[in-house]
């Protein structure tokens, strides 16, 4: 009882250590879950751990002493109804309220940015709402001249484009896939979804911070699956608008990437 | 022609003949552990391959397809081979003994479906063959692996074969088993005094019989899509991946509990007689494994919570999935009230048997949260899911099928194991699988993706996956270990009597080993019998 006790106490101060402006939404209600679900999941092991511990140091065999174990107890109605009723509330009480959590979760802002995302083996192809593209894959080389230097990083000798993104604004993602599944996970914002080809999904996320942040692939499709990934760069608002509205030059060589891309896919029907 | 039930030489004794031709559940049995034990440590081999991969970020010692390859086969014969083929084991050499009967039910049928598993190993090896390997990962999806050819699913046929061999063997299992418990019975014997390791096994039965025809369904039009151009789940003629999934899950979500409903079993066995006291709760034992064996079949699209199925779907599955944690917690507390004023002996077998409670806690409390669509969005298909199953089943089902085989090896082989050397192997085992299973946990909850040949140089998950790999190589030589333990005891091993943990299940009633025919005469039970009673003869 007393443990019970003190890991609320100690919960509370998990929950207390919260405040401030948030990184990433919806990473911020996933947090919320996490720690529940945490702090529940301490306090069962300990409420189960401790008296089996007890149990299998008090209750050993002894010669002459304790040769035989209790006959007489081979169940509790009491006690059998009452560890089938406590952890039923439990699970009634998180999937509750991780259903109130979810709805939250999957409800993209009003103000959202849209962004199309199509993945293909290995990487994705980003869509601005004016039409501006990105191609984001880390197993071609993108050739060094005909990237900016502050728009490409580079990845094991290889260039890259960072996937800009404002911050603070929240954005929607469509998905959609043109060979086989992938998925696409932002790390910081804590948000999965496939991306199945012949069907559109979405997601939605929001980092507040500028900086450099990660983007995988987290549904197995194929030799390079542990190579897709992408890095998004979350700049301010203005910046990136300036950015968005750059040449358009650089968009027509993305479109070059993005047939690139589509060779690639039909040369895997060839293969076939 | 020759007869059904057959008398024959004991198993030490039996030529190769014998053994081929055998239809005796014993012999069977061993064959099955043999298979089992054998494709389990080709499994291992395999993962401890990708462990010193993944040692450093970057490529090391494989190439990607290899990689992948590993994988693919590591979960499929640990899943098919190990986590179910080692139950078939258990379950042929036990329950005709268990319940006073000769032999099984249909032993012709038995023989079929063990040789439907070789077969089904045999193709395993194929795979081996370069230009044969299959990449597609045990789950398979489609479009992926309805594209044939190196850098992407490799043979398909070989993975569609694979799954049809092996259903095929657990169907004629199931058929068989469940006809012999419910026909072969002793008088006496009923529902609320079977063994719970047979209950455990025949409601993993009635799973496979209702569950493998959808797998065997779904592989069946993939390999049709891959081949002969049909487009069941190609959506650029109209078909549809996801429809994969849902035929896929509908069999593979139950059958996790196919591999740890007959875990729950042998552990309830083990705690019983090295308590030296009856399970606490049989009862609510028996309700909780058909319990779980019913709600099992109502949860899988909680593999598909990112796949783009509808938001409410998910919420149904999110609450039914959930539920499954309260039978499973009867379960666990009643072991933990068995130990209750208790005269516990620490045998090796009881050493794996509370391990596999204390850990499968850890990997029951990891599985909750991935039912709530609000918490698995983060960690879907990350390597919190994979330390979560690790949990259940490299722990839990792992530790228990190692505590079944020194609990009954001195009813198979009639000689003890080396006490020593099982101790010291369950402490090995006990700690490379922490070492190896619990960074999967943080590192998933870090973000890190499963099935990654090569991952980025961030500096915690660099360190995570070296503790990982020295965790596997300590696994490793510990499974080692208890195998050493158990092939002395075989061989050189004092007598072990027909009763040596004075059990008064019917199987501990005749010599060490079964004499052919089993039982002299019927057994007769006496009238409140009870398998998990205490005895003293």
């Amino acid at each position: 009882m007393r443990s019970a006790f003190l890991l609320l106490l100690l919960s509370s101060f998990v929950f207390a250590s919260e405040g401030g402006e948030v990184l990433a939404r919806p990473y911020d209600l996933w947090e919320g879950i996490y720690k529940i679900w945490l702090v529940i999941t301490v306090v069962i092991y300990a409420v189960v751990a401790i008296p089996s511990l007890i149990f299998m140091v008090k209750y050993r065999y002894k010669p002459g002493e304790r040769e035989v174990g209790d006959q007489e107890h081979e169940g509790h109605w009491g006690l059998e109804a009452l560890w089938t009723i406590i952890p039923l509330i439990i699970v009634l009480y998180l999937a509750t309220h991780g259903f109130a959590i979810f709805t939250q979760m999957r409800k993209p802002p009003e103000n959202a940015l849209e962004l199309k995302v199509t993945a293909f083996s290995w990487g994705w192809m980003f869509q601005y709402p004016n039409g501006k593209m990105v191609v984001a894959s880390a197993i071609r080389d993108t050739e060094e001249k005909k990237c900016k230097p502050e728009e490409c990083y580079r990845v094991d000798g290889v260039f890259q484009h960072y996937v800009y993104i404002p911050a603070g604004v929240p954005v929607k993602v469509i998905l959609t896939s043109q060979d086989v599944i992938h998925s696409f996970y932002v790390q910081a914002a804590g948000v999965t979804q496939d991306a199945v080809p012949g069907r559109t999904t979405y997601t939605w996320f929001q980092i507040n911070k500028p900086g450099e942040y990660w983007v995988f692939c987290r549904e197995y499709c194929g030799q390079w699956h542990s190579r897709m990934f992408a890095k998004l760069k979350v700049v301010p608002k203005e910046e990136f608008e300036r950015w968005l509205k750059g040449e358009s030059a650089d968009v027509s060589h993305e479109r070059e990437d993005l047939r690139v891309a589509n060779i690639n896919a039909e040369d895997q029907e060839v293969v076939r | 022609m020759r007869e059904a039930v057959h008398v024959e030489r004991p198993w030490f004794a039996a030529s190769i003949w014998e053994w081929i031709f055998t239809t005796d559940h014993k012999k069977i049995g061993i064959m099955y552990g043999v298979t089992s034990t054998l494709f389990f440590i080709v499994a291992g081999l395999m993962a401890l391959g990708m462990r010193m991969e993944l040692f450093n970020p970057g490529a090391q010692y494989l190439n990607p397809e290899t990689y992948n390859y590993f994988l693919t086969v590591h979960g499929t014969v640990i899943l098919l081979w190990w986590a179910i083929g080692v139950w078939a084991s258990f379950a042929n050499f036990l329950i005709p003994l268990m319940i006073g009967a000769r032999d099984v039910a249909f032993p012709r049928l038995n023989a079929l479906g063990y040789w439907m598993f070789f077969a089904a190993s045999v193709i395993a090896l194929l795979t081996f063959i370069p230009g044969n390997q299959i990449m597609t990962m045990w789950t398979g999806y489609p479009p992926l692996s309805a594209k044939e050819g190196i850098g992407f699913a490799g043979t398909t046929a070989l993975f569609v074969f694979i799954w049809h061999l092996t259903g095929f063997a657990s169907i004629a299992g199931a058929v068989n088993f469940i006809t012999t418990v419910i026909r072969m019975r002793q008088p006496g014997i009923g529902f609320f005094n079977l063994n719970l390791f047979i209950h455990g096994v025949i409601a993993a039965n009635v799973i496979q019989l209702l569950g493998v025809p959808s797998v065997a369904g779904a592989v069946t039009m993939l390999f049709l899509d891959t081949y002969l151009n049909t487009s069941f789940f190609d959506p650029t003629k109209g078909g549809d991946p996801i429809l994969y999934q849902n035929l896929f899950w509908f069999y593979s979500h139950p059958a996790v509990y196919v591999m740890v409903l007959p875990a729950f079993g042998i552990i309830s066995e083990i705690v019983s007689a090295f308590a030296r006291k009856p399970i606490f709760g049989y009862r609510s034992m028996v309700i909780a494994i058909w319990a779980i064996a019913v709600v099992g079949f109502t949860v899988w699209t909680h593999h598909m919570f990112v796949s783009g199925i509808p938001d409410w779907v998910k919420i149904l599955m999110s609450y039914t999935t959930l539920l499954i944690a309260v039978p499973t917690g009867i379960k666990i507390f009643n072991w933990v009230a068995t130990l209750y004023r208790a005269a516990i002996v620490y045998r090796t077998p009881m050493l794996y048997a509370l391990g596999a409670i204390l850990m499968f806690l850890i990997g029951g409390l990891t599985g909750i949260p991935l039912g709530l669509p609000a918490f698995d969005i983060a960690v879907h298909d990350s390597y919190f899911v994979v330390g979560h199953f690790h949990y259940v089943l490299g722990m839990a089902v792992t530790l228990s099928a190692f505590g079944g085989f020194f609990y009954w090896w001195p009813k198979v082989t009639g000689r003890m194991y080396s006490e020593g050397l099982g101790k010291l192997s369950f402490w090995l085992v006990l700690i490379g699988s922490n070492l190896l299973y619990f960074p999967q946990l943080v590192i998933g909850l870090m973000g890190m993706p499963r099935r990654y040949y090569d991952y980025p140089a961030i500096p915690e998950w660099v360190t995570l996956h070296q503790i990982q790999t020295y965790g596997a190589f300590i696994l490793a030589f510990g499974l080692l270990i208890a195998l050493v333990a158990l092939i002395k005891g075989a061989l050189s091993g004092e007598k072990a009597g027909p009763n040596p943990w004075e059990s008064n299940s019917l199987e501990w009633r005749i010599p060490s080993p079964p004499p052919p025919h089993n039982f002299d005469k019927p057994p007769k039970v006496e009238e409140d019998y009870c398998p998990h009673g205490y005895c003293k003869f």
